[in-house]
């Protein structure tokens, strides 16, 4: 075996650059033959193959390499070739850091992880930019036929469940001209009037008015188009005047004072909202003024949703007290280089913010994420995250993985606590004999827990369960408290039971459902 | 193999000298060591006496003679290429260059012309010393009647050299020495990496870089030579960590100075960073910034900041050396540090 060594040419140099391999690695060379060319001061040297044989170089080349070294040995036999292609130092040359490669910057690759988008869909010569990343992201929420829905285009609605009614029919609850001209010229005299002469107004000019349906004192709606389904509660002075359409699923509520203001608004069905909830602001007569609110979604006191661009808010979302989101700001000149932003507001499914938080213009909110309380959210929060601050970073997860004898154990203290609820209502609820199921029995009838359903038991009973695998025989109901489905019929005890559920964050199917009092 | 698809500059130069001997019999090659078979310190020169015996002179160390041959076999109509092996040696030819060769045209009415090409190169970051590791074309650029031009890597090599040589002018032709080993990236479709580029149709064509294809931008950097590589890490850098965009401008006639495509550039982007690798008083950056708050003063939105050389002797040291250059960090906070700057 054969070494090709950097030789010192000089006293002062202790480096050489090995500037060009003039042969390939593992070629044949012969006795005398060029292979490297290497810089040293005042000298650009040839170094010579010292034999025939194979190569095997151990540099790669445009790298200094310390005078003295051996930059490539050459193999004469075949035995020789192997056991250097075994040896630690027959590994591939030592690579420069190739910085040729990246294109896409920081701000970019953040960005699309962010949002899980694939940075190689974008086809362009030049540096990928966060601009180019927003398009892409608009682009494929567009392919993904995120939203046919004129307005909304551009938005992505996966993981966002609107509600159904965005898709009523164009010609469902239309208002007679003139009395929405009336609504409009004198709503003082439509405030004035009781709920039910209200209703009948409404539903005899051709809004479609559900079964139940309540307008507080001194509440005025007016549009063009209203709908709104059964068991609907709006508090005392509500104003709701929209410049399209407002529909509002069943069984949604909201406290005194209601504000809503916008275009086009649909909310979903079993909504919760508090007292002096206010959905509109600046801007909110824009064409893109467009609200959805997906069912089972809660409302707290004194929430602000400014709606000047669309604002999208998934199924079982928690807006608690005071939180406020905009979707635009408000400033100087743009060419002045200010910012003036208007942009789109989405929350997820089932995402949570907290007391006061605030949602800035263009942020989405991931499904099951929380914002803590009081964080001012100014970017896009992944799914499932827990995010505190101002500006609001992302520190944990907002939920943890149960095993299941923990989840079976909280499932048992639901019962337990159901149990004590309703002893400290004055009820007499008396515990069963140890065994299994456990449970009690309250008038008559056996509220139980059991971690699978498999087998009928006797009824009367309500049975708390976290998989439920049988159909319960008459006069037994079953709440799968993981599929969140409710089975068969159960009276006032299961009424207790689902209203207690609701209250740790449970809720069923099928819904919209409201707790009409009762033992609890 | 892992040669690389773009030449190396020094192969570029050195088929560029074969196919001008070839083509012109009046070009002649002096220097020292030229001679093959070892064919110049950084072989430039090689292959090129065993072609052409007799245009091919290898000479003694004394650069003023050299200077002064060349100067004569120029006047009598020959077109000699002066290849000065380490630009610090320029030095030893400055009264033939400023008393000889920059006046002979005019002090003799325009009855002779000195149709001279000097090859030298400059530049550090090979621990070299104090002695062969400066950068002085900023010492010609006061000197009236000569040019000055500086060659990086992605310029057109061959184009410039041939220019030089057609040039009926004396023509400083600025190589550098870490460029000889490096690709000749010259651009392709338009771009050099992801980074668009212009180049201006004068013999001396200049450069211009932009990551934004030449739409918005925060600032200008002109350079030119061994800081073109440099100047481009900075860009990149400054693209991929902080998405502000620059414009880089890559001159290579530094004198007569000509700042069309500067003046372009910061039309566009509203400030101008110099980065030179020679020392900062009294440089090629001084001279521009000068220049730029005469002519686009209304187009600068802040003072114009120079990048180059600490003013003091290159240490031999590899450390020290690198803390006396300048770097690309040093660009990056130069444009950084430009009042108004849009991130």
């Amino acid at each position: 075996m054969l070494e090709i060594v950097l030789t010192r040419e000089d006293a002062n140099t202790e480096f050489a650059l090995l500037a060009e391999w003039l042969v390939a690695d593992r070629a044949e060379v012969e006795q005398g033959q060029p292979v490297c060319v290497v810089e040293t001061t005042k000298a650009t040297v040839e170094v010579e193959a010292p034999g025939a044989g194979t190569i095997v170089q151990l540099y790669e080349e445009g790298v200094e390499v310390e005078l003295g070294k051996v930059v490539a040995r050459i193999a004469e036999t075949a035995e020789e070739l192997a056991s250097l292609e075994s040896g630690a130092e027959a590994a591939p040359p030592t690579r420069k850091p190739d910085g040729g490669e990246r294109k896409a910057t920081r701000k970019a690759v953040e960005l699309a992880e962010r949002h899980r988008v694939d940075l190689s869909a974008i086809d362009k010569r030049g540096f990928v930019t966060e601009k180019d990343v927003e398009a892409l992201i608009a682009r494929q929420a567009v392919d993904a036929g995120a939203s046919e829905r004129p307005l909304l285009a551009g938005i992505s609605t996966e993981r966002v469940t609107l509600p159904a009614l965005c898709d009523s029919p164009e010609g469902d609850g239309v208002l007679e001209p003139s009395f929405l001209e009336y609504l409009l010229t004198d709503p003082a005299s439509f405030r004035a009037l009781g709920s039910e002469e209200k209703c009948r107004l409404l539903r005899e000019n051709g809004a479609s008015i559900g079964d139940g349906v309540v307008l507080g004192e001194g509440s005025l709606v007016a549009a063009p188009r209203i709908v709104l389904e059964d068991g609907v509660e709006l508090g005392a002075r509500a104003t709701v005047r929209c410049e399209e359409v407002v529909a509002i699923g069943s069984l949604t509520r909201f406290g005194p004072d209601l504000e809503l203001l916008c275009r086009r608004a649909f909310v979903g069905a079993g909504v919760w909202g508090g007292r002096s909830v206010r959905f509109g602001g600046g801007g909110h007569r824009d064409p893109w003024a467009v609200l959805a609110v997906g069912d089972l979604a809660f409302v707290g006191d004194e929430a602000f949703v400014n709606v000047c661009r669309p604002v999208l808010i998934g199924r079982e979302v928690f807006l608690t007290m005071r939180t406020l989101i905009v979707t635009h700001n408000i400033g100087h000149s743009v060419l002045e280089g200010f910012e003036n932003r208007f942009a789109p507001v989405v929350l997820e499914d089932r995402a949570q913010v907290g007391l006061g938080a605030v949602v800035y213009a263009g942020c989405r909110i991931g499904a099951e994420a929380i914002i803590a309380s009081g964080s001012y959210v100014t970017a896009d929060v992944p799914a499932g995250a827990f995010a505190i601050g101002v500006p609001a970073k992302v520190t944990g997860s907002s939920s943890h993985k149960l095993s299941p004898p923990r989840r079976a154990e909280l499932a048992g203290r639901i019962l337990d606590d159901l149990h004590e609820l309703l002893a400290l209502r004055g009820h007499e609820p008396t515990a069963l004999e140890e065994g299994e199921p456990r449970g009690f029995e309250i008038d008559g009838v056996r509220v139980l827990f059991t971690p699978s359903f498999r087998e009928a038991v006797p009824g009367p009973a309500v049975v708390l369960t976290l998989d439920a695998v049988a159909e319960p025989p008459e006069g037994v109901a079953v709440l799968d408290l993981v599929a969140r489905r409710v089975l068969g019929n159960g009276g006032e005890v299961l009424e207790a039971a689902r209203e207690l559920c609701r209250k740790r964050g449970i809720r069923f199917e099928p819904g919209p459902w409201r707790y009409r009092g009762g033992l609890l | 193999m892992t040669v690389s698809r773009e030449k190396r500059c020094v192969q570029v130069l050195n088929e560029a000298l074969h196919e001008l001997f070839a083509a012109r019999d009046d070009v002649h090659l002096l220097g020292e060591d030229v001679l093959d078979p070892y064919g110049g310190a950084f072989k430039v020169t090689q292959g090129l006496s065993d072609a052409y015996p007799g245009r091919v002179l290898t000479t003694p160390i004394s650069e003023a003679s050299l200077f002064g041959v060349a100067a004569g076999m120029a006047l009598r109509g020959r077109r000699p290429i002066l290849e000065i092996m380490f630009g610090d040696f320029i030095a030893l030819g400055f009264d033939q260059i400023v008393n000889g060769i920059a006046k002979f045209r005019e002090m003799y009415d325009d009855q002779v012309t000195v149709p001279l090409v000097v090859r030298t190169p400059m530049g550090g970051r090979r621990g070299y010393g104090p002695t062969h590791s400066q950068s002085l074309e900023k010492l010609l650029l006061g000197v009236p009647n000569v040019v000055v031009v500086a060659l990086g890597e992605c310029h057109d090599l061959e184009g410039l050299l041939v220019a030089a040589v057609e040039d009926d002018r004396p023509v400083f032709l600025i190589e550098n020495k870490l460029m000889y080993g490096r690709p000749n990236r010259r651009p392709e479709d338009g771009h050099v990496g992801e980074l668009a580029v212009r180049e201006t149709g004068s013999p001396y064509p200049a450069l211009t870089f932009s990551g934004t294809d030449f739409t918005e931008a925060s600032a200008t950097i002109v350079t030119y030579g061994g800081m073109l590589p440099v100047a481009l890490d900075a860009v990149t850098e400054l693209i991929l960590e902080h998405e502000v965009f620059c414009e880089v401008v890559a001159l290579s006639q530094l004198l007569p100075l000509d700042l069309e495509p500067v003046l372009e550039s910061v039309a566009r982007t509203g400030a101008l960073v110099t980065a030179e690798e020679g020392t900062l008083t009294g440089g090629f950056g001084a001279e521009i910034a000068a220049r730029m708050q005469e002519l686009a003063w209304g187009d600068l939105r802040a003072p114009v900041r120079r990048v180059a050389a600490r003013d003091g002797i290159i240490p031999s040291a590899r450390a020290l050396e690198d803390a006396m250059l300048p770097s690309a960090e040093d660009v990056v906070e130069a444009v950084a540090a430009l009042e108004g700057v849009r991130s």
